[in-house]
């Protein structure tokens, strides 16, 4: 049951499994909001004490935003493929708003491995044969989005940044 | 179960009424799965005897395969002493058919970035430079 770390090595082996176990295979994500436990905000308070640096701006203006701070809920994205099958799970966390899209978007992928919808090399022949018209201009971008981000992860920063500026 | 997918217009709409009803009560979850539509395509599974002459057939079927896609969030009951609250559980699905695939996940990815605010923003970088800015000046 291994968390990975990346998205990226999670999509991989997410659409290796969903490849063998087509049907059986599924794709669950949650997203949770957790009020802390009394511990844990006791655990971010003396955080707090211990590493002034970091909250070192806030202390100096006021005490109270960082009690608020310690007790903000956590909110986490967790993915995971499950195939009850061969009983693998594979799982991803994150806690970072600015994932969400592109997560969602491995999700697609992983749709379209699920659906037996033919990926990059096959698209042209079905797309010839299929009935949309709209699906081949759709397929070609998703191509230039899965060269782009198999690129070492110096192109998924650029990405990040980009977004960010916005 | 099989009756009770929704069309995709109205389970976004659900969908998100179940993210604003997790933001108002401040903690919970949400959870989606996608799984390939198996049951109702039965008529196109192959017969037993080709089942075992190919083992793998699932892997290559002949006509891509619908989706089908639930959300649902978590039940809760009353506690003494704790501000939970009876919350029945609410459970959505919808089939998606290949064709739609891609604008389906399209509205759906807008779904989540909006009904997932309680992750970390980016902003903090910015608040940072700001408050040095303010240094600064003082």
């Amino acid at each position: 049951m291994p968390y990975f770390e990346t998205s990226d090595e999670w999509y991989e082996q997410s659409s290796l499994l969903i490849k063998a176990r087509p049907t059986s295979a599924r794709v669950t994500s949650k997203y949770t909001v957790l009020k802390p436990t009394p511990s844990k905000i006791k655990k971010r308070e003396k955080y707090l004490v211990k590493h002034p640096n970091t909250a070192s701006a806030s202390d100096s203006t006021a005490v109270p935003p960082t009690l608020a701070n310690s007790e903000a809920p956590t909110a986490t994205f967790l993915l995971k493929t499950y195939d009850p099958v061969s009983g693998t799970c594979l799982q991803y966390e994150t806690n970072k708003a600015a994932e969400v899209g592109r997560l969602i978007g491995n999700l697609s992928r992983l749709g379209r491995h699920m659906a037996a919808l033919p990926e990059i090399k096959e698209d042209q022949s079905a797309a010839a044969a299929g009935e949309d018209i709209a699906t081949p201009s759709l397929e070609g971008q998703i191509k230039l989005e899965d060269t782009s981000e198999q690129k070492p992860s110096g192109g998924g920063g650029g990405k990040k940044k980009k977004k960010g500026k916005k | 179960m099989a009756g009770d997918h929704l069309s995709n217009d109205e389970f976004f709409t659900r969908l998100v009424n179940l993210f604003e009803l997790n933001r108002k009560k401040g903690h919970g979850s949400v959870i989606l799965t996608q799984k390939r539509l198996a049951f109702e395509s039965n008529a196109d599974v192959p017969s037993p005897t080709k089942v075992l002459d190919d083992p793998l057939w699932d892997t290559h079927p002949e006509n891509p395969l619908p989706l089908i896609i639930r959300a649902s969030n978590t039940r809760s009951t009353e506690r003494p002493g704790t501000d939970r609250k009876n919350v029945d559980k609410i459970k959505l699905s919808t089939v998606v058919q290949p064709d739609q695939l891609d604008a389906f996940y399209a509205r759906y990815a807008e779904a989540c970035k909006a009904g997932m605010s309680g992750l970390k923003k980016r902003d903090k970088k910015k608040k940072k430079k700001d408050k040095k800015k303010k240094k600064g000046v003082d």
